[in-house]
């Protein structure tokens, strides 16, 4: 622009008069200038704030000296606030003591609960089905037994081994309970069929059909197998 | 021409959302600080419309007090001197044309011989004053705008962006109605300047 002012005479005239008509704005600086320099500044803010504060209502806050316990003061000076805060405080204390002390707590413990009585009366009833459970297999095993009584096949030998031993080991958890709950009978029967179980379980592929020929005796001679079903009835009966 | 505190307010706009949450808070202080900072700006834009002391006294405590009232309005990032400046000037024109309106009562009811005429066109006589009598009604006439501008660029001394927001123009608007407020002062003071219209 100061390039195109040197070159160009019409725009340089142009931009005098500019000047000039401009200069009279400095003639309304100095009025303004005088007017700045005839007011009071530093008592101005107080008079508009005392106005402001008295037109509004609003009450002017003195703020407190910076102090890490200023915050106390304005409790102190609000009684209300003050009680609100000390009860926040106590509650919120109470609560954490309450909810950290070990042990059970109202509402927290989602556990089952079941009355003494309602307990046995469901072990006594599990004791049941497990003798039941008991007898039907040896039952099968036995019968097993009656039909191969001859037979020197070695596949069903080690097979009724098997079943005999694992009916052993059911029978030392069955114990416990036939004789917890007094199951005279069927502790009678199932101690019979574990002598027998013994035997077979120790039965091994070369044992002669004397043998099982005598197992076979034994059952019938006991009526094992009708007793087994004797007791069966009455423990189905029970359940 | 007055120490408006420019590098202070400069300096300032980063406290100012915290002053005016004080105020609201009622923080007397708080307030005083933020006249302190702007009052003499405030009274520049509102002398420079009414042109007497006391009423550009009155429309600067009416802006505070306005300040007082409205600080919440205030949007962070946003100019504050020229929201303040703003409200400053619209209280001046109201003000302004109040005056205007009991002065031409009071003319049309006065007797003649109680107008004081003289006082009226100041200091009217002489050669000197008499272009300056003329620069002045000239820029009363000028269109409300191109006036407020000029008014802030010359008598406020704002940059065109502090003009842009106070009168929510862009800078584009200010320079040029700013241009044509020349120009057109160009135009009616061509005789008293001597120069071709």
């Amino acid at each position: 622009m100061t390039e195109h002012l040197d070159k160009c005479p019409e725009c340089r005239a142009e931009a005098d008069e500019v000047e000039r008509l401009l200069k009279e704005t400095d003639a309304v600086r100095s009025e303004i200038r005088a007017a700045v320099a005839s007011v009071n500044w530093e008592a101005l803010p107080a008079v508009i704030a005392d106005r402001a504060f008295a037109a509004t209502g609003k009450p002017e806050r003195i703020l407190p000296a910076v102090r890490p316990w200023a915050w106390l003061s304005a409790l102190r000076m609000k009684p209300v606030l003050a009680g609100l805060a000390a009860g926040l405080i106590v509650g919120a204390a109470a609560m954490y003591f309450a909810l950290k002390t070990p042990g059970p707590r109202p509402g927290k413990d989602t556990g089952y609960h079941a009355s003494g009585e309602f307990l046995d009366r469901a072990e006594l009833e599990m004791a049941r089905r497990n003798t039941l459970d008991y007898l039907e297999k040896s039952q099968f095993v036995l019968l097993d037994v009656f039909e191969s009584a001859g037979d020197v096949a070695a596949g069903p030998a080690a097979l009724r081994s098997e079943r005999a031993r694992d009916l052993l080991s059911r029978k030392k958890y069955l114990n416990a309970q036939l004789e917890r709950f007094q199951m005279a009978k069927a502790k009678a029967i199932c101690d019979q069929i574990e002598m027998l179980f013994l035997e077979l379980s120790q039965i091994s592929d070369e044992l002669p059909a004397a043998e099982l020929q005598r197992i076979r005796g034994f059952v019938e001679e006991r009526q094992l197998l009708l007793k087994i079903n004797l007791v069966r009835k009455e423990l189905e009966s029970e359940i | 021409m007055y120490e408006p505190r420019d590098a202070e307010i400069k300096n300032e706009p980063a406290e100012i959302g915290a002053l005016l949450k004080r105020i609201q808070e009622g923080d007397r202080e708080a307030f005083m600080t933020i006249i302190r900072l702007y009052q003499q700006k405030v009274f520049v834009m509102a002398y420079s419309i009414l042109r007497d002391r006391e009423d550009a006294l009155d429309a600067v405590q009416e802006t505070f007090l306005r300040l007082y009232q409205k600080a919440g309005l205030y949007k962070p990032g946003n100019s504050f001197q020229g929201w303040l400046l703003q409200m400053a000037k619209n209280i001046s024109i109201d003000s302004y044309r109040k005056h205007q309106i009991k002065r031409r009562e009071w003319v049309t009811t006065k007797p003649l011989d109680e107008i004081p005429i003289a006082a009226e066109d100041r200091a009217g006589d002489s050669a000197a004053s008499d272009l300056r009598s003329a620069f002045a009604r000239s820029v009363e006439k000028l269109a409300e705008r191109q006036k407020m501008v000029f008014v802030m660029r010359h008598y406020n001394e704002l940059q065109f962006n502090e003009i842009s927001e106070a009168m929510r123009i862009s800078v584009g608007t200010a320079k040029s109605l700013h241009f044509k407020a020349v120009q057109n002062l160009r135009k009616r003071l061509a005789p008293a300047l001597g120069i071709e219209p």
